[in-house]
């Protein structure tokens, strides 16, 4: 009888995946062994050995060499299936795994790295999601060491499969970079934030191609890292010698700009179970009963202060990811809008405030209506109408960071961001998002100021002034 | 595996000396731990889409459960303890976490909040006499 495969608390329920797979392992145990059985497996019973053979390898670190032989003696589908396993068992239980599970578990995946196993890049995507930012135990920094390890050592491997998830692991290195790089001592993991940037580093400068893929986000993420020498000089060149990228197509840094990030980097850092539960959140819950639900959703993910940064995530994945159906629009289900208004009011760094308004109208920015989806910038638009009156100092600042941005972003290319931002507000209007904008341009709270601007950004007249605070070249 | 018992709506409950309630609920909120007879007892509220209730943990459940948690009781009782309508596993029934978070919940009817009289026309059943309170006085909904 193999060892258990999840700790199990007091009073938990054991999981069916859990119990599937150790049937399927109770059911097959005597046929695990050498001599392996030459008959041809019906489709069923395929399954059933895959399920087997895959609870022994996570469950019997002594027998591995006999499985994994096994295995390979056996599939027939390049791996898919058995891939397709280890999936759902990351995305389900990894944090209940044992120990030596876990350990068996990145094992593994390696292994269908070499044999360019059909889905392992969803596998390592998975492996990537479960990196908790900001957490610096023992065993989450564990993780991060074996997965930066293995991108870096299945590089040629990963580029010869024309893998995807090389650009994922960009998106995660530098998430997490960021977060790290603003502990200022930390011996613990330096050697790791070593690996880490070595691994962004030689990915922007050798496969710089793959790097454009990631889209306008790449240059949120890499904004925060400028205090970083390595990321200084590579701005430097974003900025002002484009070619030394190598890649004929990119002149000029507003190539990414107009790169619209696909969808499943903003899931790269925002954990299965955080995604159920705001996703249940925005599908399930009445406008005014979710009180509860943010109280617990707070408490698990938002209580350790320097685990606060995910909350620029949670709102770039509102924004981008998480799209209600037209039906969900019109009914009396909690808006987006909402569900951010109340991340607004969480208690965090302001460094993560400041970041999650730039992740809240970061499409803002260089929307082009045929390239860009309004649901990305809509729920902006209705926390800053909706919040007036109760919330405006919601509405205030949210426009007064918008007009930080026009005049500040990108000095060098203000037209673009300009052009960005008056097309979204007049994209939202002519939609119908909201009727007018009249509730704000003729709203007694708000600074005359930031009423000016925002009529004249509607009347397309330039709403710039040339009064920078943060000129971006001079950061450099 | 033992068969799975029928799942019941919370508002289908009445006070009963039996254990034979099997239900679903999401844990909302979580009073005090306190000793009874020398053993951990804690009160909670409980829901489903259909009613609230409350639940009595006891022993070690007063530890393992926390306010987001879905439980599964099977086998249990509801009756009076120490004079207030409550739910719990008691000696024959067993609770278990199956998840969190996202199942959908109501707060009224509570079932511990109502008023309940002999059935005049079944012996040992109960029903419903009057409402005492809409919500819990306890644990009184988040606004």
């Amino acid at each position: 009888m193999a060892s258990k495969l999840t700790v199990r608390l007091a009073h938990e329920a054991e999981s069916s995946l859990e119990i599937t797979l150790r049937e399927a392992f109770c059911c097959l145990e005597p046929q695990l062994k050498p001599p392996f059985p030459l008959i041809i497996p019906t489709q069923e019973q395929y399954s059933l050995l895959n399920k087997a053979i895959l609870y022994g390898i996570l469950c019997e670190p002594h027998l591995l060499k006999i499985h994994i032989k096994h295995l390979h003696g056996v599939i027939t589908d390049g791996y898919g299936y058995f891939t397709s396993i280890i999936v759902i068992i990351v995305n389900e239980m990894y944090r209940k795994l044992v120990d030596s599970a876990k350990r068996q578990l990145i094992w593994i995946a390696r292994e269908m790295v070499d044999v360019a196993a059909v889905g392992f890049n969803d596998l390592l995507v998975a492996l990537l999601r479960q990196i908790v930012a900001g957490d610096s135990s023992e065993e989450n920094l564990w993780l991060c060491y074996e997965m930066v390890t293995l991108f870096s050592s299945k590089w040629d491997c990963l580029l010869e499969e024309g893998s995807s998830v090389l650009t994922g692991a960009l998106y995660v290195f530098l998430r997490l970079l960021s977060d790290d790089c603003r502990v200022s001592n930390a011996p613990n993991f330096e050697s790791l934030m070593k690996m880490e940037k070595d691994f962004c580093v030689k990915m922007l400068r050798e496969k710089f191609n793959l790097c454009l893929k990631i889209g306008r986000d790449l240059l949120r993420l890499l904004q925060d890292l400028v205090h970083v020498p390595e990321f200084r000089a590579i701005w430097k060149d974003l900025l002002y010698a484009p070619s030394v990228f190598g890649v004929g197509e990119f002149m000029d840094i507003s190539k990414l700009y107009y790169t619209r990030t696909p969808k499943w980097y903003f899931l790269l850092r925002v954990n299965p179970q955080m995604e159920s539960q705001l996703r249940f959140l925005l599908t399930h819950v009445k406008f005014g009963s979710q009180m509860r639900y943010q109280v617990w959703f707070a408490k698990k993910f938002l209580s350790a202060p320097e685990k606060n940064a995910v909350l620029i995530d949670i709102v770039r994945f509102i924004c981008c990811v998480h799209h209600p159906s037209n039906d969900i629009i019109h009914s009396d289900i909690i808006p987006r809008w909402v569900v951010i208004g109340w991340l607004l009011k969480s208690n965090m760094e302001n460094y993560v405030e400041a970041n999650m308004k730039l992740a809240l109208f970061y499409d803002w920015l260089f929307f082009n209506e045929k390239l860009d989806n309004i649901m990305n910038i809509e729920p902006a638009l209705l926390l800053m109408v909706h919040s007036i009156p109760e919330y405006i100092d919601i509405t205030n600042s949210l426009l007064e960071f918008l007009f930080l941005l026009l005049d500040n972003y990108d000095l060098e290319r203000k037209e673009i961001v300009l052009r960005g931002l008056s097309t979204s507000l007049r994209t939202l209007l002519r939609k119908g998002v909201v009727e007018s904008v009249e509730v704000l341009t003729r709203c007694d709270k708000l600074s005359p100021n930031l009423k000016e601007r925002l009529a004249e950004l509607l009347s397309g007249c330039s709403g710039i002034v040339d009064n920078s605070r943060i000129p971006t070249s001079q950061m450099l | 595996m033992e068969a799975e018992a029928t799942l019941q709506p919370l508002s289908s409950i009445a006070p009963a000396a039996q254990n034979n309630i099997n239900a679903k609920f999401i844990v909302l909120d979580k009073g005090r731990v306190a000793m009874e007879d020398q053993h951990k007892t804690c009160l909670a509220l409980v829901a489903d889409e259909t009613a609230a209730v409350h639940f009595q943990l006891w022993g070690d459940e007063c530890e393992a459960v926390e306010a987001g948690d879905i439980l599964v009781l099977k086998n249990g009782i509801f009756s009076y303890n120490r004079n207030s309508l409550v739910l719990r596993a008691g000696k024959r029934g067993a609770v278990e976490k199956v998840g969190e978070f996202t199942m959908r919940f109501v707060e009224t009817p509570n079932l511990s909040e109502i008023q309940w009289a002999p059935d005049p026309r079944a012996a040992n059943k109960y029903v419903q006499r009057a409402v005492v309170s809409a919500y819990s006085r306890i644990f009184p909904p988040m606004r």
